[in-house]
């Protein structure tokens, strides 16, 4: 019954001195500029170096020449090569479009728990394990017009057949479906892990304050996760700029070449012609447009950040 | 804490988004059904008009994967264990340090505003942005000059480096939404910086150090394209030899599925190790009663 | 405005019963505080009344009518939480009118209500910012005009001040009743410090163990505990007590050898064969120069200050007793404390509760 007078019951650790926040920022950052630096510095140069150059990685002890620009005009005159920008933009629109809204949608669905939420949400995530290769070689078994699984389902239903795979427009969506099929997960993952992030005590002080839930869903739910989702869509946006394994499965960039997306006419250049010069300054050019996209993006997402 | 109960909607509204989430599950994992049963059908049966749904497995695939069975000794066999040991410790040691880097770096990305903190996460996300197929014989020519080709460090460094922007982006995503309320009350209770950090504000942000790390070892496992131009013979990793399967004959389909299912499981494991932090809610136990 | 009340209410998780069999009629217009240590159901209980949590037994009725199957936002209740309730992507201005917009008000009226609540609370100059930019007390005043907008039926508050510096504690203490005896909203308030509790409530409810304990104007909870549990926990200093044992012409205080004098002891408890157990605040011990009429002896032990107070300490036996000291002495033997008979309360030692007290102040 005796008065204790010193309510603190916590060791007391010395508050450190300002300078413990430069030291943090310094220390944990370093090494991720370093491995970031070397890694890239190297590649970048050398990319660069090589597109203002013509010559060909096969032949390397002949002509090194140094032709400036003369890559980068001959590919941005190239007609065909604007078709693979344009095929490139609607593949990678429709894809980020329908993966950011089934994404969002599965991730409100499964916020909550139930009976078995937490093994359909790790079943979920299968697809995005899968191998891409393996990804693009499934859906190449599944598409083909005489022996696939999609068009028998398809004919049950009584649609018709479809020749998915040797078609451009049907295989644009081909390959829309394969990359929504195997990274829609992706975005479900952080839609789920950012929308159960919000503290309980903020859906109760919504429900008490009368709000149905798609109110909460659109004006709390959604911009507080806004931050995460962004990132998400910057990130998906990136990578499917960059994809190739589907389109090397799938249809090995026919008919012709017009399944072929900017990154697949890169490696095209690269491995199958060896026009190596011209390769990297296609490199580059893409390099720029993902660059140029992501900081109008990137813009977006800090004047986002700014309210807090 | 029981999850906040949202009031009820109509019916019929509700009907239709369950079926809409059915649609997608069936979506999702029906091709996943498929990979399997059809990794184990023989290759007749794999081209059977329609398709079969009742037949004698054959496991042919499977055999040629692990280099047993009928397959043993032939052109196409893989040779299995010693790839998955490796892809194992290159894809578990490249994931815990991009985790690792990426959790600090993003941390003082959110936390801290310093001159060329824009800059410095622009540069972090634009490796990400080097269309793989480009840098590869880079990669290539600089580990060999440095004797890190054929390496698992040299597998281990590329997997990091493939991953640590994508891990300080998600990361900083997450720890932005952790109110900065939470250092500040410690540092004002007597508490240091690095304490509030380890001990308040890591365990609030276990969902994203989850899903970071599950998306971190999905890229590491499947590292197709780096390791195949990088490695010879020893450090080989299993993804590599998926696509070698692809090119001599023709499309050897049961081994592309069977090797897809072998591959798969690794991962599966992985995911069910961290299911409990991927799914976790925040709750404010920390500051008093939760 | 309403009334509520709770009949047989019971909120079971498993086999845990976190709130049992709980009884209670909170009047319209009143302020009752749900008091108790942490872990005795009296979070769980409000929570039921809100309607985030099910009753697994019982009722719950505003008015009259029962309403355990309305969801919260049926309910026409308004709640402060004790953390983080704000949202934090949002103005001030839009926190507050959260609530009108989410049901529809139209624009002049979510204004109208708009001015109205931050003339009350003061607000004007931090509408325009966001939670994130602001002090917790600042914070809680915002939920609370949130809270209050609405006009609610029902005002439930979850030990709101709980997170907020002590200077700023009072002064929002003072501003809450002033408020609620303004707005006359019924109001069910949670906290553990027993401070707060008797400084706002027009009755407060104690809890222990799932169960309540005492339910009474906090002068009566004072001064005519029920049990040992209301007793102590209520009052700081907390309160002495003691074991008596029946010795010739009084009773020995525990195993010391102070004997209290027989006249200080009721009837009651004198001629009762149950043992019993004396309760007597230290406001009640007072240290005197000359042998006063109701008194003992002690060895003084320790002389102390606590704030404004001066406090000193005996021996009683194992136990340490205490008594406020009225002007400064120092330790020693033989000095004589005088004790208030009518601030003594006495206990059945085995079941705790209350055999007699006077119960008055002087």
């Amino acid at each position: 019954m005796t008065l204790t007078l010193n309510q603190t019951n916590k060791p007391l650790v010395p508050l450190k001195k300002k300078s413990s926040g430069r030291l943090m920022i310094l220390g944990f950052l370093s090494p991720t500029l370093a491995i970031l630096l070397f890694m890239v510095a190297y590649p970048i140069f050398s990319l660069i170096w090589n597109s203002v150059h013509q010559f060909s990685a096969l032949n390397l002890n002949q002509e090194f020449k140094y032709v400036g620009l003369e890559n980068y005009t001959y590919l941005l005159s190239d007609a065909d090569l604007w078709q693979r920008f344009i095929f490139t933009g609607k593949f990678v629109f429709v894809c980020v479009s329908i993966q950011m809204i089934i994404g969002i949608f599965v991730g409100y669905r499964l916020q909550r728990s139930f009976r078995g939420r937490d093994l359909i949400f790790t079943l979920l995530m299968m697809p995005m394990m899968l191998s891409p290769v393996v990804v693009g070689f499934l859906w190449r078994y599944m598409l083909n017009s005489e022996w696939g699984i999609v068009n028998y389902l398809m004919s049950l239903v009584g649609l018709g057949q479809v020749n998915w795979l040797s078609q451009t427009t049907p295989a644009l969506f081909a390959a829309a479906a394969a990359d929504t099929w195997m990274w829609t997960p992706f975005i479900i993952l952080l839609a789920t892990a950012a929308f159960r992030g919000i503290p309980d005590t903020i859906y109760e002080a919504a429900e008490v304050d009368g709000a149905s839930p798609a109110y909460v869903f659109f004006r709390v739910t959604l911009p507080m996760s806004a931050p995460v989702l962004f990132i998400a869509l910057i990130l998906r946006l990136i990578d499917s700029f960059k994809q190739y394994d589907l389109f090397f499965a799938l249809t090995g960039g026919g008919p012709g070449s017009s399944t072929e997306t900017v990154s697949f006419a890169v490696a095209k250049r690269a491995f199958n012609y060896f026009y190596t010069g011209e390769a990297s300054a296609l490199a580059v050019i893409l390099l720029f447009i993902i660059i140029g996209l992501s900081m109008i993006l990137v813009r977006h997402l800090n004047n986002m950040g700014e309210k807090n | 804490m029981q999850d906040a109960k949202l009031g009820g909607t109509p019916n019929f509204y509700r009907a239709f988004l369950l079926a809409l989430f059915g649609t997608y599950i069936f979506f999702n994992l029906g091709p996943i059904f498929w990979i399997i049963i059809s990794s184990l059908k023989s290759r007749a049966d794999l081209f059977a008009m329609p398709p079969k749904w009742i037949f004698d497995i054959d496991s042919t695939g499977y055999e040629s994967v692990f280099g047993v069975g009928a397959a043993r000794g032939t052109a196409s066999a893989y040779g299995v264990t010693d790839s998955l040991i490796n892809s194992v410790i290159v894809s578990s040691s490249g994931t815990f340090l991009a985790v690792l880097l990426g959790t600090l770096g993003g941390y003082v990305c959110s936390r801290f505003d310093f001159r060329g903190k824009g800059d410095f996460l622009f540069f972090v996300l634009s490796t990400r942005m080097l269309p793989p197929v480009a840098v590869l014989v880079f990669y290539h020519l600089m580990f060999a000059r440095l004797g890190l080709a054929d390496t698992k460090t040299g597998l281990v460094i590329v997997a990091i480096f493939a991953n640590v922007g994508l891990a300080t982006w998600i990361m900083k995503g997450f720890f932005d939404g952790v109110p900065k309320q939470v250092e500040q009350i410690a540092v004002v209770s007597g508490y240091s910086r690095m304490y509030a950090f380890v001990y308040l504000v890591l365990p609030m942000v276990r969902g994203g150090i989850a899903a970071t790390a599950g998306f971190c070892f999905i890229f590491a496992w499947n590292e197709f394209a780096f390791a195949s131009i990088l490695t010879t013979t020893q450090a080989k990793t299993l993804p590599v030899k998926i696509s070698a399967a692809s090119g001599a004959t023709g499309i050897e389909w049961t081994q592309i599925m069977s090797a897809g299912v072998v591959l798969i499981i690794p991962v599966l494991i992985f995911f069910y190790l961290i299911r409990k932090h991927l799914l976790m809610g925040m709750t404010f136990g920390i500051l008093g009663r939760s | 405005m309403a009334k509520v009340e709770l009949k047989n209410l019971s909120v079971e998780f498993g086999a845990f019963k976190a709130v049992n069999n709980v009884n209670l009629t909170v009047n319209d217009g009143e302020f009752v505080v749900y008091l108790g240590p942490s872990g005795c159901g009296k979070t769980t209980t409000l929570r039921a009344v809100a309607g985030l949590q099910t009753a697994t037994s019982g009722d719950i009725l505003f008015d009259g009518q029962r309403i355990n199957d309305q969801t919260a936002s049926e309910r026409n209740i308004a709640m402060v939480f004790q953390f983080v309730s704000l949202y934090p992507h949002l103005s001030i201005a839009e926190n507050i009118v959260f609530p009108l917009k989410a049901r529809g008000f139209k624009r002049a009226e979510i204004a109208r209500k708009l001015d109205w609540v931050a003339e009350i609370f003061k607000l004007g100059d931090e509408l325009k910012r966001f939670p994130g930019a602001l002090p917790p007390g600042t914070k809680q005043k915002v939920a609370l005009a949130r809270a209050v907008v609405r006009d609610p039926a029902v005002l439930l508050l979850d030990e709101p001040l709980s997170a907020i510096d002590e200077q700023f504690r009072e002064e929002m203490r003072w501003e809450l009743g002033h408020l609620q005896r303004e707005l006359g909203v019924t109001t069910i308030y949670v906290t553990h410090d027993q401070r707060e509790a008797m400084s706002l409530a027009d009755r407060i409810v104690l809890m222990n163990d799932s169960q309540i304990v005492q339910v009474d104007e906090p002068h009566n909870l004072f001064f005519n505990p029920n049990s040992i549990f209301s007793g102590q926990f209520i009052g700081s200093p907390s309160m002495n007590l003691m074991d008596l044992k029946p010795v010739s012409g009084g009773f020995r205080l525990g195993d010391s050898s102070i004997v209290l004098p027989e006249k200080i002891v009721p009837d009651v408890v004198r001629n009762s064969a149950i043992p019993v157990r004396m309760g007597v605040r230290p406001r009640d011990v007072k240290l005197v120069d000359e042998p006063p009429e109701f008194g003992i002896e002690v060895a003084v032990e320790d002389v102390f200050s606590v704030g404004r107070e001066r406090y000193f300490s005996f021996r009683v036996g194992d136990e340490i007793a205490q008594g406020i000291d009225v002007r400064s002495t120092s330790t020693g033997q033989g000095r004589n404390v005088a004790i208030r008979p009518e601030g003594l309360v006495f206990f059945d030692s085995q079941t705790g509760n209350r055999i007699a007290s006077k119960g008055t102040d002087v």
